[in-house]
């Protein structure tokens, strides 16, 4: 997601930014000169084959299809739009995703869970699956880094955060400056020792984040510390949004898999014991055990009991927890609001008109269900009447 | 593949990575200048730079503003028209993206996009705006034009 709402905006203007009439700007310290005069040679025509590249990548690494090649190949869109023009998409934050997506296309484990690849592969208990640890060890290393050097760079070398004063020289900073008209702007700009006791703290924060990240007694409120430290960041400044949706999402690798797995087995215990919907369905039909498969690789939470109907029944059923009783496409509608994996169908089944429309394709698939290829369930020679 | 060799592979990769992110990390600002001599970079990778985020802010601002002139008027054109792509969650014009079309040799690429873009005017001036005292003089500005595209130069 990040990816794309930081490229995707540059193609909205491809003449002005990816085209021979393009107005463009190099990274030459990032790129080697080979590189880049091999990539000023492309035609108009690559560029629009690389947009189309990017978005099709894109949107399987969004959904989890494919996962690894699809990192893979959408890493590689970056690198040439980067090179063909950074102007626009090339910011700090820029090189640290991709070094973040460098990692990612090692291994295709992001891919596990939560993922289109996830539902091919029909393993309900994917989230369980031990991996190695050294990819997040990386990462966590490389954002605690981050933060350090980040701090570190501020108090030594050419960095004034000691000497002079930074913030309140960002208070005081024109309209089209990188400082956003926050509440508290006009008043910072009036009061230096103010704004210097705030630059020292947030070298200090800086500083000392990795100790904080890596000591387990103060890894959660570190955490805690990251979100608030960025959402401040975008409130206050001009910067890249990849700070704020990359960082935290990176301070989440301080958390141990197994206590996720844990809490994730706690919930689905705790879910076990109490009252469940219940699902109803035809246990004769290849394609509805298949669909059943599905339904059972996504619900993390063990939400779902599952019960085989009588052979031939026209339609699924549910039987929610609070008594009520759903069929058909309606089952299917109120299950998308308990499988987080169904939440993007919501617009969807909800979309005007679907009340109608849903519950006549539904009718038809039901009717044609034997007919369906299937795989996985169809061993039995019950996927054809 | 056997667990053995996965894991010797793996523990080779995080001992490469880590010591090239390290070194990345404080090349440039450290260890160039400890050891004074340019070193060897990994080129793809790392911010050349290391993690220079907001590390030296001076007392001072300086952006470009661009002039399309008609008939000899000069008239201010908006960075916004000029930089047309917009991000989501931020203002490329407040990061002062424009300042880049100030820096030596722009003009040959950033003059033609001009006149494509702004067909209406005859020429164009760039010029380098800056405020050398904020907290001082916080009024005080200077203008220079860096160079100028089309009609006679």
């Amino acid at each position: 997601m990040t990816v794309g709402l930081h490229v995707i905006p540059s193609f909205f203007h491809l003449d002005d930014n990816y085209l021979s009439t393009a107005f463009k700007t190099f990274n030459t310290d990032f790129f080697p000169p080979w590189f880049i005069d091999l990539v000023q040679k492309s035609p108009d025509a690559l560029v629009y084959f690389f947009v189309a590249a990017f978005y099709i990548t894109w949107f399987c690494f969004l959904i989890g299809l494919f996962s690894q090649i699809s990192c893979i190949l959408m890493t590689a869109c970056c690198y040439y739009f980067y090179a063909l023009n950074c102007f626009h998409i090339g910011t700090l934050s820029w090189d640290i995703l991709l070094v973040t997506l460098f990692l990612m296309c090692l291994t295709p484990y992001h891919g596990d869970y939560f993922s289109v690849d996830a539902l091919r592969r029909g393993d309900v208990e994917a989230w369980r699956k031990p991996r190695p640890f050294f990819l997040q060890r990386l990462l966590q290393l490389q954002i605690a880094s981050t933060f350090f050097f980040t701090g570190l760079y501020k108090i030594t070398g050419d960095g004034n955060w000691m000497t002079g004063n930074p913030v309140y020289f960002l208070m005081n900073y024109p309209a089209l400056g990188v400082t956003k008209h926050f509440l508290l702007k006009e008043w910072m700009a009036g009061h230096p020792q103010f704004c210097y006791v705030t630059g020292l703290l947030i070298v200090a924060t800086e500083l000392s984040m990795p100790f904080l990240l890596f000591i387990p007694n103060t890894r959660y409120a570190a955490i805690v510390l990251g979100f608030c430290w960025h959402v401040l960041l975008i409130m206050t400044l001009d910067v890249p949004a990849i700070f704020l949706f990359l960082f935290p999402a990176q301070l989440l690798l301080f958390i141990h898999p197994q206590k996720i797995t844990d809490w994730i087995e706690a919930r689905r215990s705790l879910n076990a014991k109490s009252p469940r919907a219940k699902i109803i369905y035809d246990g004769d039909c290849g394609f509805c055990r298949s669909s059943i498969r599905l339904l059972q690789v996504m619900d993390l939470w063990g939400k779902l009991e599952y019960i085989t109907g009588p052979k031939g029944m026209a339609e699924m059923k549910l039987y929610d927890t609070d008594d009520k009783t759903y069929g058909g496409f309606f089952a299917f509608r109120r299950l998308v609001w308990l499988l987080p994996m169904l939440y993007p169908m919501i617009p969807v089944v909800y979309f005007p008109g679907s009340s109608i429309l849903g519950p006549l394709v539904y009718r038809w698939v039901a009717h044609n269900r034997y007919l369906f290829p299937v795989f996985h369930t169809c061993t039995d020679g019950t996927c054809h009447r | 593949m056997t667990t053995s060799v996965r894991n010797k592979l793996i523990s080779v990769f995080v001992v490469v990575w880590l010591a090239v992110f390290y070194y990345e990390s404080t090349c440039y600002y450290y260890l160039e200048p400890l050891l004074k001599r340019e070193l060897p970079r990994l080129k793809f990778l790392f911010p050349p730079a290391g993690w220079i985020m907001f590390y030296n802010i001076g007392d001072n601002f300086s952006y470009a503003e661009v002039y399309g002139v008609k008939d000899g008027n000069p008239q201010l054109i908006d960075p916004h028209q000029i930089l047309e792509t917009r991000a989501i969650g931020y203002d490329n014009i407040n990061r002062n993206a424009l300042v880049t079309v100030l820096s030596p040799g722009m003009s040959d690429a950033f003059c033609p996009f001009l006149q494509r873009k702004f067909p209406y005017f005859e020429k164009f001036m760039v010029t380098y705006v800056e405020y050398p005292y904020l907290t001082e003089q916080p009024m005080e500005r200077t203008q220079t034009v860096v160079y100028t595209c089309g009609g006679a130069n």
